[in-house]
């Protein structure tokens, strides 16, 4: 902490040198102070930078937040001259895009909203500023258009994180695990985005926004299960291709949770779904392994997964290392060791692959996790195992709520309208109204007919 | 935390109901309808759905004469609590017992196609603690699932397509009914494949105007007659009068008949999804059966009435061995149930009556 004393005009500065943006210190604070003469004080700390302080808790959080404390006599001030280290607005890694903004939230929550106002010109986009942690005293900004939001949920919101007591948050998934509606359930029920473009969209389709400083990556709620298979560029594309992939997504879902229980499945207890001529090559393939098939797949499904996450933890350049080693490994050696078949390699595969489609990354961890649990039920019980789980998952989607809202809207309660923005990609001109979900007190998104 | 509360919506309830009708009878209804009513077997299925639509408008009326009250209420409010209990102990024990024998007889059929040296009872328990689960979210969560497992199961019908190359209308022949045996025995048999939509009485205080919620029942079971009908007339077509009557699951010989590519003898994948289904009604006979029990013990959380209730079922559920004897328990509570349908809204109109007469006579 740093203190300057000026003698002649009787003033206290106080700060935190590496908090501080030394040019706006100097400009705003020191450099005046240096040319003042006593008399002339009290006029330069009427000037508007200086904020009259009373309470020693307010002057004490300023101070730790980056501004200067300046005392004069028996009052005390504050000066904004806040600057602490971030980095510059840059591209996000794990929401790419190919066409569409590339731009990408980072830790410095002023950043963050400086990026959204600039994309969003009304006086009617409010925010809520809140403070959570009692050691870290994080800001949380909630952010709604008012007239497009529906006032309960920003009502609840507040009121949830307000009712939070914790010492420390420092990452928004930390602050969504205290206040979403179930923080036990493996699905994440609020949408998180490191993209302001997306950002933007979800509040003009009447939804809340939360940043959280520090963070580079803000929520949106309420949401549903089906929005985490949207991203940002299915709109910047034609229709028909946003439709397609979006489409796609939904068969990737289908794929990584069904494809290698499905294998184990057939292969330990139906095989006669096989038709004979894949059935030979598929018992050739089968006759070297000494496992049964769910100990083949399991050993297959974790090997993907440590693949994964050394991938994930190394450097880029090692990483890349690591994907040629782990391919030839799984690939190659482990089917001419007999450890396993080539079609449990192409259904592993196919599966880890059809895992990365999904445009979010934490639903498309939840999923990957949830595929182990259907695997181990088709070893179990084949396909019965296999519906028996599906129902597990349905019966614990359907009770789940995302701000009290049915986590599984459009599909229950029933509202085929939104179906023209969740399932597929309807043509810009025909998706007229804002999503259901939202309750938005001012439906109508566009007015445009062709 | 808080959640805000919705009201069954009339799409919820259509699928509620269609869901709830849809049995394990459906696999062996070509077979009887053959049996009891020989050619053209299937036009029996709208001589039930005109009875089913008959007995629904009685209990329209228990709908517009109670206001949209709990049946419960309404009996309560003119005979003392003390002399429905053996009534309320009557319709939990029928409720209950068919939610969960319907389970015995999906894992039995299961089993025998598919795990021959797994114990039934292992695989039935998985179900019920499913089943427990689902009941213990409450009816709109309930109808939330209904309607995911709805669309999960609904694209089978156009599976129907397949066989229209093999369709032979010819096969239906120009007799009506020819053949056939007992056919009251056959109409109590296919109305039984139609139960379900009676409950739609407990879910009166659930529903708002706009639920609409009698016309949302009779939708729900114009939906299953249609898929019921399209069933039969394919079955029908495909096979002719006699084979369907050797037959124990022409539904599932159907499906057997499927080929694609890289995948054959689907029926096992069918009738795994048919879970969905049976999960479904099992569930809402369950919450019945617990919603009745909550005018008993209403001082009992529901999760424990209905745990409680599951235990006792299960317990039950060990006499019957075979399929066979587990199908002769459900055609006797299926028979009761038709009777549950029909007597239970009569009598409580007739109280219904009473009541206002004796309101209007004080």
């Amino acid at each position: 902490m740093t203190h300057r004393r000026y003698q002649d005009i009787r003033i206290d500065l106080v700060y935190f040198g590496h908090l501080v943006d030394q040019d706006k210190l100097h400009r705003d604070t020191i450099q005046p102070m240096l040319q003042a003469r006593s008399e002339d004080i009290q006029t330069l700390l009427e000037q508007s930078q200086y904020h009259l302080t009373t309470d020693s808790k307010d002057l004490i959080k300023g101070i730790l937040s980056g501004k200067a404390a300046v005392f004069h006599e028996n009052e005390s001030y504050l000066v904004d001259v806040a600057g602490p280290p971030s980095r510059s607005v840059g591209q996000s890694e794990t929401e790419t895009v190919i066409v569409g903004p590339h731009d990408a939230f980072n830790e410095d929550a002023g950043v963050n909203l400086a990026l959204l106002r600039k994309r969003i010109k009304s006086s009617h986009l409010k925010v809520v500023k809140l403070s959570v942690g009692e050691v870290t005293k994080t800001d949380v900004y909630l952010l709604y258009i008012k007239g497009l939001n529906h006032e309960p949920y920003v009502q609840e919101a507040v009121e949830r994180i307000r009712k939070l007591e914790t010492d420390s948050i420092f990452d928004t998934h930390m602050l969504i695990e205290y206040i979403d509606d179930s923080s036990t359930s493996i699905f994440p029920q609020f949408l998180t985005s490191e993209r302001p473009d997306a950002a933007a969209s979800k509040l003009v389709s009447g939804r809340i926004v939360g940043i959280v400083d520090g963070s580079p990556t803000v929520f949106s709620a309420p949401t549903s299960f089906f929005e985490f298979f949207s991203s940002s560029d299915d709109y910047y594309q034609r229709w028909i291709l946003g439709t397609a992939t979006r489409l796609l997504r939904y068969l990737a879902f289908a794929v990584t949770i069904s494809f290698t229980a499905l294998y184990v499945a057939v292969t330990t207890y139906h095989y006669e779904m096989i038709p004979e001529s894949l059935l030979l090559t598929l018992a050739e393939s089968r006759s070297r392994v000494p496992f049964p098939p769910v100990y083949e797949a399991l050993v297959m499904e974790v090997m993907i997964e440590l693949l994964r996450e050394a991938g994930a933890r190394l450097p880029t350049k090692i990483g890349q290392t690591i994907g040629i080693v782990g391919g030839i490994v799984i690939g190659q050696a482990a089917v001419q060791a007999g450890l396993t078949s080539n079609i449990l390699i192409i259904a592993v595969a196919s599966s880890a692959i059809s895992s990365f489609v999904i445009p979010s990354y934490v639903m498309s961890a939840s999923i990957r996790l949830i595929r182990f649990v259907l695997l181990i039920l088709a070893g179990w019980w084949g396909l019965f195992g296999m519906f028996v789980g599906m129902s597990g998952i349905v019966i614990h989607l359907s009770g789940l709520t995302s701000l009290g809202s049915s986590y599984l809207t459009p599909l229950a309660p029933l509202k085929p309208r939104d179906w023209l923005d969740v399932f597929v990609r309807a043509p810009l001109t025909a998706i007229r109204q804002r999503p259901s979900q939202n309750k938005s007190p001012n439906p109508i998104k566009s007015k445009n007919r062709k | 935390m808080r959640t805000m509360k919705e009201a069954l919506s009339y799409a919820h309830v259509v699928i509620l109901i269609y869901m709830v009708q849809t049995g394990v009878t459906v696999f062996s209804l070509p077979q009887i309808e053959a049996q009891y009513f020989g050619t053209n077997g299937w036009l029996s299925v709208l001589f039930v759905f005109a009875a089913v639509s008959v007995n629904i408008f009685f209990m329209a009326l228990v709908y517009r004469i109670g206001n949209g009250k709990s049946i419960f209420d309404l009996m309560e409010q003119v005979l003392p609590k003390w002399t429905l209990i053996p009534l309320y102990g009557f319709l939990i024990g029928v409720w209950s017992m068919i939610g969960l024998m319907i389970v015995k007889e999906y894992v039995l059929i299961f089993q025998m196609m598919a795990f021959p040296t797994t114990d039934p009872m292992l695989l039935k328990l998985v179900v019920d603690l499913l089943i427990l689960y689902l009941v213990t979210k409450g009816i709109y969560n309930i109808g939330k699932a209904a309607s995911v497992f709805f669309w999960l199961n609904v694209w089978m019908l156009f599976l129907l397509f397949f066989f229209f190359g093999d369709f032979d209308w010819s096969r239906m022949t120009t007799f009506v009914f020819q053949g056939g045996e007992d056919r009251k025995e056959g109409f109590i048999a296919i109305a039984s494949a139609f139960l379900g939509y009676e409950l739609c009485m407990l879910l009166f205080p659930y529903a708002d105007r706009k639920t609409k919620i009698i016309r949302a029942t009779l939708m729900g079971n114009g939906l299953l007659t249609f898929s019921y009908l399209t069933l039969s007339i394919v079955a029908f077509g495909f096979f002719s009068v006699q084979q369907l009557k050797e037959m124990m699951f022409p539904l599932l010989d159907l499906m057997a008949y499927i080929v694609l590519p890289f995948v054959e003898r689907l029926e096992n994948f069918f009738y795994g999804l048919f879970l969905f289904s049976i999960i479904v009604t099992s569930t809402v006979y369950l919450w019945a059966a617990t919603e009745t029990s909550k005018r008993l013990f209403p001082r009992i959380a529901s999760k424990y009435l209905s745990f409680v209730l599951v235990a006792f079922q299960y317990a039950v559920s060990f006499l019957p061995d075979t399929l066979d004897e587990v199908k002769n328990w459900l055609e006797l509570f299926g028979q009761i149930e038709i009777g549950i349908a029909i007597g239970l809204p009569l009598f409580v109109l007739i109280l219904l009556i009473v009541h206002k007469a004796t309101r209007r006579g004080n």
